[in-house]
């Protein structure tokens, strides 16, 4: 990538429309509270950042492209495994496998992408969820290389030997990056091509854009996203573990997204918010937790299947209806 | 040794099709894929162990009749689901139709853990079918051998019930063209509830069936649904025949892989699947998605 390439990249981000109004109390928001609060409070503030990053990047291929992924924590495992094995089994020192993490992740993406994207509709997501299994298989099942089961402890120093507090502020800053350049792709001529394809397939390659190639380009994007979150929570808890990739963290990533609102950006980010504090709180008080998501999901899908985002607009354009 | 894990796989083979034929007809029916029909599976596995003390443990017919009635309690579970919520999001986005399904995921697996707990159970298997059948030199197991025939009766039946029937014409009817079914007068809504049903059915006999095969545990339900999303994609979906061969071989394959490459059993099932892909990008036999 040259100096220009980066040039042009910025412009384009620069160009997207950010209101900053609302992003900037929402970060000293955070920035307070993380301050203030306890330090299993940073800890938790910091998981809901990742996760709000990786349902971002799979809103990506949800909402604007179409494609609903049924595999996506492969590439939050990938993210966390090719960061923890660099470290491990290829000696690179942790700052630099860093950078390994989310490559490593974007390199599956590019593999499996390449197959999925041949499908469409619900072939795809059959088949990323069959892409993801795979993935999991081999990390839970190659002893030697990956650990299996038990997974990679007790490598590095979590976090970094940073504070809980001073991790949470790294993570933040990392995380508002990246959600700003996915918003940036989102709203480039790159995003446009994302959506148009997403939308009408056949218009968009009759208008002679290359779908399999704007969709393998998207998929790749949220893989390296997704690796991001990957490394992040790696990082955090300086281990990495099958389940990481797994049906579950595919599951969530899938659920936060329907919960926080489908076809609109933020609804990513609500829905890591959400999700979590719920997992959070709800699991306190009830056992059966999953049972209370089910019904939840149940809940959203028949009344509010916009999500979040939808209610808080629908809220927003009754208040101001009423002004 | 290789012949004995060739009919463990037809059996595994002869259950998986069972699923994906439910999948599959479901899906031709309602464009919806079932998410749950591992946790129907999983349901009937668990019921059949319930069931089978209660009947008459030990007995041949106790043991069918036991799977049949747990089928046909996962069958109306399944058509309480499909008129109170399935009903209701009928052509709606694809992804909250795969999101309900999902739902129904997560709360059957917490109902689950709740009344059987996290610990595998093991089903009683008939006495008659404890002993192997020796060919030669060569000790067959009998429970699998006895599994693949009743799954071939049920393919049997399904292929008559589909094609030689008026339900099965309704049945083809609908997934050719459900709008005009509806003009024509036939009341669409008994069809998918009907075809539901019986992909519910199939999916509770086939855990049932292999229920006494191996562990039945609250995590089967994840199992189960990848290896039949695998074969459906193999195989094509909304194509029966195609579901047989792939389920077939798929399960072939993974009892035979295991003896190999017992840890990458799975990884030789996606490289069959993805060198059908590239040779057939919709699938082998199957038409492109509609």
């Amino acid at each position: 990538m040259t100096a220009q390439d980066l040039k042009t990249l910025w412009a384009r981000v620069a160009r997207a429309t950010v209101s900053w109004q609302f992003v900037v109390p929402a970060l000293a928001a955070v920035l307070a509270i993380n301050w203030m609060a306890s330090t299993s409070t940073s800890t938790m503030m910091t998981e809901i950042m990742i996760m709000a990053l990786f349902a971002s990047s799979l809103n990506l291929l949800m909402s604007f492209g179409h494609m609903v992924s049924f595999g996506h924590a492969a590439y939050f495992g990938l993210g966390a495994y090719g960061f923890t094995l660099a470290v491990v089994r290829g000696g690179v020192p942790p700052e630099l496998a860093l950078a390994i993490g989310p490559l490593a992740a974007a390199l599956g993406g590019l593999v499996f992408g390449a197959l999925c994207v041949r499908l469409t509709q619900i072939y795809f997501a059959m088949l990323t969820l069959a892409c993801a299994q795979i993935t999991y298989t081999v990390l839970f099942q190659w002893y030697d290389f990956t650990g299996g089961d038990t997974g990679i402890t007790g490598f590095m120093i979590p976090r970094f030997g940073l504070s809980e507090k001073g991790y949470a502020t790294a993570v933040l800053a990392v995380v508002t990056l990246c959600l700003l350049a996915l918003w940036g792709i989102v709203k480039s001529p790159l995003g446009l091509s994302i959506r148009a394809v997403g939308q009408d397939r056949y218009r968009a390659e009759a208008l002679g854009l290359g779908a399999r190639r704007v969709q393998l380009v998207a998929f790749v994007i949220a893989a390296f996203f997704a690796g991001v979150a990957g490394t992040l929570y790696s990082v955090l808890h300086g281990a990495a573990f099958p389940d990481y990739a797994g049906l579950g963290i595919t599951l969530d990533g899938l659920i936060m997204v329907v919960i926080g609102g489908l076809n609109s950006f933020a609804g990513g980010i609500w829905g890591g918010i959400i999700y979590e504090l719920l997992a959070t709180f709800v699991s306190k008080v009830i056992h059966e937790w999953e049972l209370v998501l089910g019904l939840i999901l149940l809940a959203i899908c028949l009344v509010a299947p916009a999500g979040f985002a939808g209610v808080s607009a629908r809220l927003r354009a009754m208040l101001g209806g009423i002004r | 040794m290789v012949l004995i894990q060739l009919v463990n796989g037809l059996m595994e083979g002869m259950t998986l099709f069972l699923i994906a034929s439910g999948l599959t007809l479901i899906f031709g029916v309602t464009r919806i894929i079932n998410f749950a029909h591992g946790s129907f599976y999983m349901l009937g596995a668990f019921l059949t162990y319930e069931l089978v003390p209660l009947i008459a443990p030990g007995t041949l017919w106790g043991f069918f009749v036991a799977v049949a009635a747990s089928a046909a309690a996962v069958s109306a579970l399944g058509v309480l689901f499909e008129t109170t919520v399935l009903r209701r999001i009928y052509g709606k986005d694809g992804i909250l139709q795969l999101i309900v399904t999902v739902a129904l995921v997560l709360i059957i697996r917490d109902l689950v853990r709740m009344t059987w707990g996290a610990n595998s159970v093991s089903v009683q298997m008939p006495d008659a079918l404890m002993g192997a059948l020796v060919v030669g030199d060569t000790y067959f197991p009998l429970f699998p051998i006895a599994i693949f025939a009743a799954g071939l009766i049920v393919v049997l039946a399904m292929i008559w019930v589909i094609y030689f029937t008026r339900a099965g014409i309704l049945l083809r009817a609908g997934t050719d063209d459900r709008g005009m079914v509806a003009l024509l007068g036939v009341n669409e809504k008994l069809i998918f509830t009907a075809v539901f049903a019986a992909g519910a059915f199939l999916a509770g006999l086939a855990g049932g069936l292999s229920a006494p095969y191996g562990e039945v545990n609250y995590l089967l339900d994840t199992t189960i649904i990848v290896s039949a999303f695998i074969v459906c994609v193999i195989g094509g979906l909304g194509n029966l025949y195609g579901a047989l061969a792939g389920a077939l071989v798929v399960g072939v394959t993974k009892a035979i892989g295991v003896m190999y490459f017992p840890r990458l059993s799975m990884v030789l099932i996606f490289l069959i699947m993805a060198a059908v892909l590239i040779a057939r990008s919709m699938g082998r036999q199957g038409g492109p998605a509609r």
